[in-house]
């Protein structure tokens, strides 16, 4: 299952910034299909290699070289892979072809790059050639009238049309047809570097049938991970509502009914109950809040995760900074997960590194959201030490995510959180 | 009457102690886990002892677990057993000793303090008490069963009281009728269960509660 993340990771730019990220952005695409029209080059050798051994075997003497044909083909297949992973996601390749030729033809990876090798060596190629000479024709055309008068006269002429210039109108034209090249280039190279792009991240990432099994193994194991950390979680509110909250009200319920037991006998036995009643319904209502903030914290609800981090760390008895870069939000369960990360650490911080001041850093970026904390105290910090840092491995991991903790002694410990933002 | 109290909340620890002392009951001693109580019974001996369900470590059942020890050691010793929220499991548990000075109630009928006095009395006295939403639990659970299915709805909430632990006279005063009147509903509830008929209100209690928790099992 391949997704595409090659999609600007700009938000709203200014008029004059949207010009030079489209420029970046052309630019970028040029490189790439000249990239691709080196790779299409040696797919057009492999394909040519590939049909010169199969007409061979026609002839009943090319058995022995198809495998050489197959193993060139996967070496230029594995050079696109690698350059593709440079520029998008990650393609890994298959497992070394097997041996024999029966079990090779057998093989779908291989059959696979032999589709693509054809097609490469075809559209890639295409592809290749119309990128690398566009910017040249348009370079050309642009700076026409620089040099066209001292052109001999059958070689003054447009790169795209045919008529021979002989006029200072005539090379201005040109130069106009130039400036329009040029807008071509920056408005179709991207999709063009996609198109050629297209058959190798298709054809050459692994086998939808083998990435699949993976895929549901993992999702498999995170889903149990997420009931659990979901149970555990009911669980921890649960008992905070039983054996806090609710005993707090019914020991509101048992001097309110010794209250008015009393109010007959004693009155100002009454009026103290009544106050220790009051107390204890204070009670209950401050422990009602802490268990709503550990559900969900209502800052978050209403405001944003910096906002709600800025919070936590003015909360922070250690000195702490927060840099945030969110320019969109992500979904509320994965805010809340980064919540009680960044949470879980400052309380580790205040209560055992010794640290001056913290940092918190927290950056969406391409789908997924960074979070960073990090001190200067003394490090040594150990994630089996309580259960607080397993608690939120379990609630991150439930999300697809990865939590790092890496604190060598003498400092400085830092926890990074990754989640998957569910884009 | 001599108390012991045991509830790992401190404050509603000592909102009940106070409750009953102000009621001018002997509260001997207040313990916060099941170790401190069992200790408490070994050294005061207590006549009655008030049990929170779920206690440190695991607030699960240690409340329940403590309580039968304490009968165990103290032969005798009445208990009332005050829960969260009601499990059947735990009431089935503390039963299946008989249900002779036991209760086993709700949290928040503290609150109601003369019925709460009226359940404690009752226990130390050899009686039960279970709470009205176990019983309802109970009810509904075995309503496809036939023979509660021919009483009659007055029939039904008499049977209900029995089966909280009410006596005679507890249950013509709740429904306001006679003492002869509730004498002939529950004959005619015992013809109608075909339970043998018996005076005694302990023998009748864990004859209903039985009853009851036999149609459940059967119910599918």
């Amino acid at each position: 299952m391949v997704v595409s993340h090659d999609r600007p990771a700009d938000g709203r730019p200014g008029r004059r910034q949207g010009v030079a990220v489209r420029a970046r952005t052309a630019l970028d695409a040029l490189e790439h299909l000249i990239g691709g029209l080196g790779t299409a080059l040696l797919a057009l050798l492999a394909t040519l290699w590939l049909a010169l051994t199969t007409a061979a075997c026609l002839l009943g003497v090319g058995l022995r070289l198809l495998p050489s044909a197959l193993h060139a083909v996967r070496a230029v297949a594995d050079r696109e892979r690698g350059r593709l992973s440079r520029w998008g996601p990650e393609i890994v390749g298959p497992a070394p072809p097997p041996d024999g030729l029966r079990a090779m033809l057998g093989d779908r990876a291989v059959r696979r790059e032999v589709r693509w090798v054809v097609t490469h060596a075809v559209l890639g190629l295409f592809l290749g050639l119309v990128g690398a000479t566009l910017p040249l024709s348009a370079a050309h055309d642009v700076t026409f009238p620089l040099y066209w008068s001292a052109l001999p006269e059958s070689e003054a002429a447009s790169s795209v049309g045919w008529w021979t210039v002989r006029d200072w109108p005539g090379a201005m034209a040109v130069s106009g047809i130039g400036v329009a090249l040029v807008g071509v280039v920056v408005l179709c190279a991207p999709a063009l570097a996609r198109l050629q792009a297209w058959p190798g991240r298709r054809l050459l990432s692994p086998d939808a049938g083998t990435d699949l099994v993976l895929r549901v193994a993992e999702l498999t194991a995170t889903r149990a991970a997420a009931l659990d950390a979901h149970v555990t979680e009911l669980r921890r509110v649960e008992r905070a509502l039983h054996d806090g909250t609710q005993n707090r009200i019914v020991a509101v319920t048992v001097l309110l009914g010794a209250a008015r037991r009393a109010l007959a006998r004693d009155p100002e036995e009454a009026a103290a109950l009544l106050d220790r009643a009051q107390d204890a319904a204070e009670q209950a209502l401050t422990e009602l809040r802490a268990v709503v903030r550990g559900i969900l914290p209502p800052v978050l609800a209403d405001r944003s995760l910096p906002d709600a981090l800025t919070a936590l760390a003015a909360g922070c008895p250690v000195p702490c900074r927060v840099d945030a870069d969110m320019p969109v939000r992500c979904p509320a369960a994965v805010e809340a997960t980064a919540y009680f990360a960044v949470a879980e650490g400052l309380t580790n911080i205040a209560r055992h590194s010794g640290a001056g001041q913290a940092r918190v850093a927290v950056r969406a970026a391409g789908g997924l959201l960074h979070v960073e904390v990090r001190d200067d105290g003394h490090g040594g910090a150990d994630e089996h030490g309580g259960t607080g840092l397993t608690g939120i491995r379990r609630r991150v991991e439930a999300h697809d995510g990865t939590l790092e903790l890496a604190s060598p002694p003498g400092g400085p410990t830092t926890l990074k959180v990754t989640l998957p933002c569910g884009s | 009457m001599r108390i012991v109290i045991a509830e790992d909340d401190a404050l509603l620890r000592e909102g009940l102690a106070l409750l009953l002392r102000a009621e001018s009951l002997d509260v001997v001693a207040t313990a916060e886990d099941a170790a401190a109580f069992l200790d408490a019974v070994d050294a005061e001996r207590p006549d009655v002892a008030i049990v929170d369900v779920r206690m440190p470590p695991t607030h699960t059942d240690e409340g329940i677990i403590a309580a039968v020890e304490a009968r165990r050691r103290l032969p005798g010793l009445a208990v009332l057993v005050l829960s969260a929220y009601v499990e059947q499991a735990f009431a089935t548990d503390l039963l299946a000793q008989g249900s002779a000075r036991l209760g086993y109630l709700l949290k928040e009928r503290v609150g109601r303090v003369e019925e709460f006095l009226e359940a404690l009395h009752r226990v130390a006295e050899g009686g039960t008490a279970i709470d009205p939403e176990v019983v309802a639990q109970l009810l509904t659970r075995s309503r496809p069963d036939a023979r509660l299915e021919r009483l009659s709805p007055r029939e039904r909430d008499v049977l209900a009281l029995m089966a909280e632990g009410l006596g005679n006279a507890a249950i013509a005063e709740r429904l306001v009728v006679s003492d002869g009147a509730v004498h002939k509903h529950i004959r005619s509830i015992f013809a109608k269960l075909d339970l043998p008929p018996t005076d005694r209100t302990d023998r009748r209690v864990a004859a209903v509660l039985h009853f009851l928790e036999n149609a459940r099992r059967q119910t599918p």
